[in-house]
């Protein structure tokens, strides 16, 4: 039998970004906050000071900030038919562990969505028609508009001292900006941090060509900055050491940057680390959360009683914790009803080395996680004519590179071998002189693309494994495509010495082995109709009202922009409703 | 390959001097891999200067490989990042103790992959990695695979091989044309040649990239991770060396 | 957490002293030692909310919690241990338990304790407890510390634990001539310390009394004298008066009106930020001044910190300093990544993310070393120190972010900070003495800070 634990307001599941935007947030209504995070308690100092955090071995390949695989991991398979094998070693897309979560080791890439990502269902029928959309995907409208989100967009960005070029102020262009962005109320609140080389060849390239591009929207400072918890950033210097990596200059936007120091002031809240949460308790209704039950460091089943539960635990741990919990009917791909798991999706991406000659100084390690990089938006969302295309997404063109950290980093050029003395003659003389264009793609939701629980692979609890059941689409084939020909594009305008492209070609299967992005998501999405999501526009479960479950695994499907900024969005709208309206009246937000 | 599989004598008391210490393991290498100094008809470029100062004990001394396996390191990664004058080879950089070093670490011993069963190792190369070994245990399986596949078919180890050979052998592991008994060679040398990169482009900590020198090779200024003052300056050559996390220059 | 402070090279000097002392000094300090202040006085005035409130902040500014509330220990119950050359001694606890705590102090008691060291017994109290400041405080103000640690403070069981200091060094006798010595007797004060609401004059008075008073920042920040007592007690005392002290192995710095190393180039509000938030502009709070802020002056009143920084405006300097005046050449080299001046390309390697090229560092985040009076001051203790031990910034409240240095100890040979900290000492217009291995190695020994990781 559990023991159990002092009760308290709020119990929040995993203390990543979501769960310290909502801890803070709920703490300052005066409600006693626990947060439960299953990794280890770190910070800046003494986790991750100059010089231990620039070493690639121990953060860039061993990944130690991530979950170690050998106590949790996914099991993949292509077809709702295959046998699903454990994902034994991190590639693809890296799972989180730990306070802070992935927004320690994230990039600092700040997009919001476009206003019509979040209403594509209807604004393909609209634009295309109804038939525009394939047999087989399920994307969803998002119940909520980007100018309700505005707002909150506008909050995520000043939470981190945000820095980049608004391109639509308030509905008027502001030149040097993202031209097809949706309004935003006010700049960002730092400027863009300093193009590197390479960004600069790439943009000259892309306006020789007719395109807008701006400088990447980043969480990484460009210069000290106070945000509004009275926590203070500092300045990014472009270390080359951001993914993957903790932000020794305290210029990555992170829960440890922005919100803890304020949160750990605050004597209503409490952290226990290395406390796994293993499932959330139901009363004998099965309509209302009592708290959760999890394990300790020492091995000891604990129950934490709370009156609200927040699951705000990455998107494969939020997916499975629901499954586990019995919360929400899970999904079946056979008939496409069920809504626990459905509409996994991810991200394609396609990756150009671009060589240029020796008297070109790229100076590779000179990189920001996401400031210092140019983006081209022209093919992204809708912000170009699908019609003769036939496919729904796209994706921005990225041109830099966020370090060249030589391990992993390094590439040479097509032709040479990936080792012996030629090898290394290529090594040599391509480094300094090598840069990146990727198109970063979205992929959409459909009915064989989901999560369930694994029926044979258990984690170092004895729980099943989450299984992911993924392959691309004709139409990620298509769009991928398109976007990389526009990319390759700009690369010839950038004239190199040669280039060589990694992209996915019609028949490639998802391969685990290639990193990818970690934009993992759905599984547990958002919507207007409990038939179809397990979510309200709130966040918040429409089987459990006192449950809400903020992340990625609330997106219906995926952008092709990176995820963060729309999951901080989505974490503060949901927790103003709690603030405003369900604190005062605990039950449903949206009539169900 | 019984032999090749013993471990090498580790001395225990406090009394034992280096001498003895290197005795030992001289008599162990010998016995194990008695081809691979002296053997073949250019000796001296089969086992550089590096190897052969480990080899015979005056520089590092292995603690996970045997004699046999690491023969086996040395030679191998020796031939994926051979020594010339464009830069260090794997040898020179000490590529082999830090993949020693590795095996002794939570990474080395499996901590970092899921290797729970069943297993699969037929599943689809795009599904990752699903052989049961974890790093250790997989250059263990893999040597005496490999070893055995090149006593069979040329007579000797793999160490023992001329260069011509052991690239032809490294490009089959690679390919996965050779079929061993325990291992999918294509799953091994991806390990092998990830490992050796490791060592030689990371932190000299860990016991590889020894003095820097394939930072300096490429340009990569190591641990010092500050350029603000360079990216109001694109395109400039940078002018520093590197420098490492415990702040050796260069 | 041990801290070391000067007071325990006063009782090693004084135990030496009381040692081969006469037994007429004994019988001297044994007859008259507990003379002073009345132990029977009894608060008058009825114990209120609004009187313990007020005794409240006095705690806060005389920082009483920074001894007495151990890390992770009870709030007031003592137990702090304060390390001596002769073993360590822990604090009191001042929690009103009746059996281990002041639970049975009368208002005389109390008094006696906190303005003139003196237990009820009539022996002397170590002085790492600032007695000779305290002695300044008003009554008002001591009546109401007292009722807030009778009626404020909860009462925490915790027995007192006796030093470690070996009989005969523990006898206590000798410390009555040090208090006779060294500790002003307790004197009536004006009204016009207690107030802040009669104009300039009046401010600059509370400024005194603060600084004086109960916040005792001559403990660190004045020069002792040779039986260690602070050679100044107040402003009155002389130029010797918070002109930089040495606790710990860190320079306390000169907070009197120095160009360059005491406060000249800081205005009242750099003083007021820095107070309130452990930082500002170009400096930040390390070492035992952290706990300060946190403890302490981050809880003062605006108007509070207005007078102390008023006050130390009002300390001439005296050292005939010129103003600091910037001088870019060192910035231009590193900027361009030449390093041919001894220590630069160290400097770059170690110190220049943050600090930048230009040595100044960016405002409320990475302190400036150009200018700063640290890095200026004759004794380079505190920047060796920091730079092989590291440092945080506090957690306050208007300031959470702990910015925080870590030790470069195993990182730098003592040769390698020795070039680094001359460098600092000599660029941006800095122009300090240079520093040899010589003394890094003997602070390294002193901090027990490892060596570098590659001579091991």
């Amino acid at each position: 039998m559990a023991t159990r634990m002092k009760p308290a307001d709020v119990v929040v599941v995993g203390l990543g970004w979501t769960g310290s935007i909502m801890s803070i947030e709920l703490a300052r209504e005066g409600l006693n906050v626990v947060a439960l995070e299953r990794g280890k308690n770190r910070d800046t100092s003494p986790d991750f000071t100059y010089p231990k955090a620039a070493d690639e071995l121990k953060y860039g390949i061993r990944g130690d900030m991530f979950r170690r695989l050998s106590l949790e991991t996914v099991t993949v398979r292509h077809g709702v038919d295959d046998l699903a094998v454990p994902y034994r070693q991190y590639n693809a897309f890296l799972l989180p562990d730990g306070v802070g979560g992935a927004g320690l080791h994230w990039n600092g890439q700040i997009f919001r969505p476009s206003p019509e990502d979040l209403k594509i269902r209807t604004r393909m029928i609209e634009r295309y028609g109804a038939n525009f959309i394939p047999d087989g995907m399920t994307i969803q409208d998002y119940d909520v508009t980007y100018d309700e989100l505005e707002p909150y967009f506008d909050r995520f960005e000043y939470l981190n001292g945000s820095s980049g070029q608004a391109g639509n102020l308030n509905g008027v262009a502001a030149p040097g900006g993202n031209p097809f962005e949706g309004r935003r109320s006010r700049p960002y609140p730092t400027p863009p941090v300093a193009d590197t080389y390479a960004a600069i060849l790439f943009a000259k390239a892309a306006k020789e060509l007719g395109y807008h591009p701006y400088p990447q929207p980043s969480a990484n400072c460009s210069q000290p900055y106070t945000n509004f918890y009275g926590v203070r950033l500092g300045p990014c210097n472009l270390c080359g050491f951001c993914e993957r990596f903790g932000c020794f200059l305290y210029s990555k936007g992170s829960p440890q940057t922005t919100i803890l120091p304020a949160l750990y002031s605050m004597p209503n809240f409490e952290l226990r680390a290395q406390s796994h949460v293993t499932r959330i308790n139901l009363d004998s209704t099965g309509k209302r959360a009592v708290g959760v039950t999890y394990v300790d460091p020492s091995g000891a089943e604990l129950f934490q009683p709370a009156e609200m539960v927040i699951l705000s635990s990455f998107q494969t741990n939020n997916v499975r914790m629901m499954l586990l919990s019995g919360i929400g009917k899970p999904y079946d791909p056979k008939t496409g009803t069920g809504v626990i798991g459905k509409n996994f999706a991810y991200q394609m991406m396609s990756a150009t080395s671009v060589f240029y000659d020796k008297d070109v100084a790229i100076n590779p390690f000179i990189g920001a996680g996401s400031g210092g990089s140019q983006i081209v938006d022209e093919f992204n969302s809708d912000h170009f004519d699908h019609g003769p295309l036939g496919f729904v997404g796209g994706g921005y063109i990225i041109g830099g590179q966020t370090g060249g950290r030589p391990i992993q980093q390094l590439a040479t050029p097509p032709g040479a071998p990936s080792w012996g003395a030629a090898w290394k003659r290529a090594a040599k003389d391509s480094y300094l002189h090598t840069t990146n264009v990727v198109a970063h793609g979205s992929v959409m939701s459909y009915r064989d693309a989901y999560l369930d629980l694994d029926p044979t692979y258990r984690d170092s609890l004895g729980m099943p494994l989450l299984r992911m059941t993924f392959d691309w689409h004709d139409n990620e084939y298509r769009m991928t495509r398109y976007v990389t020909d526009r990319a390759l594009e700009i690369v010839g305008k950038m004239k190199p010495k040669a280039h060589s492209t990694l992209i996915r070609q019609p028949g490639d299967h998802f391969n685990v082995r290639q990193y990818q992005t970690t934009h993992v998501t759905g599984g547990v999405i958002t919507g207007a109709d409990p038939n179809t999501s397990a979510l309200n526009r709130y966040l918040q479960s429409w089987d459990v009202p006192n449950l809400f479950v903020p992340g990625a695994s609330a997106f219906p499907q995926n952008i092709g922009y990176n995820p963060t900024g729309l999951v901080g969005a989505l974490a503060y709208f949901a927790v103003d409703a709690i603030k405003a309206k369900y604190l005062k009246n605990p039950g449903p937000l949206v009539p169900a | 390959m019984a032999d090749s599989a013993q471990r090498l004598p580790q001395e225990a008391g406090n009394g034992d001097d280096g001498d003895n210490r290197r005795r030992t393991f001289l008599k162990g290498a010998l016995a194990a891999v008695p081809g691979a100094l002296f053997l073949g008809c250019d000796t001296a470029r089969l086992v550089p200067a590096a190897a052969a100062a480990a080899l015979t004990g005056e520089g590092y001394q292995p603690t996970y490989f045997t004699p046999a396996e690491w023969a086996f390191v040395n030679a191998a990664t020796d031939r994926l990042i051979p020594s010339n004058d464009d830069g260090p080879g794997a040898l020179d950089a000490h590529v082999p103790e830090f993949i020693d070093r590795q095996m002794e670490t939570e990474y080395g011993h499996g901590g970092f992959w899921y290797l729970q069963g069943p297993f699969h190792p037929e599943a689809d190369f795009t599904l990752g990695y699903q052989l049961r070994y974890s790093p250790r245990d997989l250059y263990r399986a893999a040597i005496v695979d490999i070893n055995g596949w090149s006593q069979k078919t040329h007579g000797k180890d793999f160490a023992a091989l001329a260069d011509a050979e052991k690239d032809k052998t490294l490009s089959q592991l690679q390919h996965g044309e050779i079929a061993l008994p325990n291992v999918k060679a294509s799953e091994f040398f991806i390990q092998l040649l990830a490992n050796t990169k490791e060592g030689y482009f990371a932190d000299p900590m860990y016991g590889g990239n020894r003095d820097m020198a394939a930072w300096k090779m490429i340009g990569f200024p190591g641990a010092r991770a500050d350029f603000a003052d360079w990216a109001s300056k694109p395109g400039q050559v940078y002018p520093l060396g590197p420098v490492s996390i415990r702040g050796e220059k260069a | 957490m041990k801290r070391r402070l000067t007071p325990g090279r006063v009782v090693a000097g004084l135990i030496g002293l009381g040692v081969v002392g006469v037994g007429g000094a004994w019988l001297i300090a044994v007859l008259f030692g507990g003379i002073g202040g009345d132990r029977s006085a009894k608060l008058v005035q009825p114990i209120d909310q609004k009187l313990i409130a007020r005794g409240a902040y006095v705690a806060v500014l005389g920082d009483c919690s920074a001894c007495h509330t151990a890390p992770g220990g009870k709030a007031y119950a003592g137990d702090l241990p304060i390390a001596t050359p002769i073993g360590a001694v822990y604090t009191s606890n001042i929690t009103p338990d009746e059996q281990t705590g002041i639970g049975r102090y009368s208002y005389g008691d109390f008094e006696r304790a906190v303005r003139r060291g003196l237990r009820p017994d009539g022996s002397a109290l170590y002085p790492a407890m600032p007695f000779p400041s305290y002695a300044r405080m008003t009554d008002a103000d001591v009546q109401a510390l007292y009722a807030y640690f009778t009626r404020g403070v909860q009462p925490v069981a915790q027995a007192n634990r006796r030093s470690d200091i070996p009989w005969p060094l523990s006898m206590r006798w000798p410390l009555s001539y040090w208090r006779w010595l060294f500790a002003p007797t307790p004197a009536s004060t004006s009204p016009a310390s207690e107030t802040t609401d009669a104009g300039a004059d009046a401010l600059l008075a509370r400024g005194a009394y603060l600084v004086e008073g109960p916040a005792h920042c001559g403990a660190c920040h004045t020069p002792r004298g040779l039986g260690l007592q602070e050679k100044a007690l107040t402003a009155q005392d002389g130029a010797a008066y918070l002109s930089g002290g040495v606790v710990n192995n860190f320079v306390a710095s000169d907070l009197r009106g120095d160009a360059v190393t005491g406060l000249g180039g800081w205005s009242e509000d750099d003083i007021v930020e820095f107070l309130r938030t452990g930082r500002n502009h170009n400096d930040a709070a390390f070492g035992g001044m952290t706990d300060v802020v946190s403890h302490s002056t981050q809880f003062m009143t605006n108007e509070d910190l207005r007078a102390i920084a008023q006050f130390l405006k009002s300390l001439p300097g005296e050292q005939g300093e010129a103003r600091f005046a910037y001088k870019p050449a060192a910035a231009t080299a590193l900027a361009a990544g030449v390093v041919s001046t001894r220590g630069a390309l160290d400097y770059l390697n170690s110190c220049a993310a943050c600090h930048r090229s230009t040595g100044l560092g960016y405002a409320e985040t990475f302190p400036a070393l150009a200018g700063n009076p640290v890095v200026n001051d004759a004794d380079p203790s505190s920047l060796i120190n920091i730079v092989l031990n590291g440092g945080s910034m506090a957690r306050t409240a208007k300031a959470p972010t702990r910015f925080t240095m870590p030790p470069f100890a195993d990182r730098l040979s003592d040769q390698e900070v020795a070039d680094i900290v001359t460098f600092i000492r000599s660029s941006w217009g800095n122009n300090a003495s240079a520093v040899d291995a010589a003394q890094v190695a003997k602070l390294r020994q002193a901090l027990n800070a490892p060596p570098p990781a590659a001579e091991r």
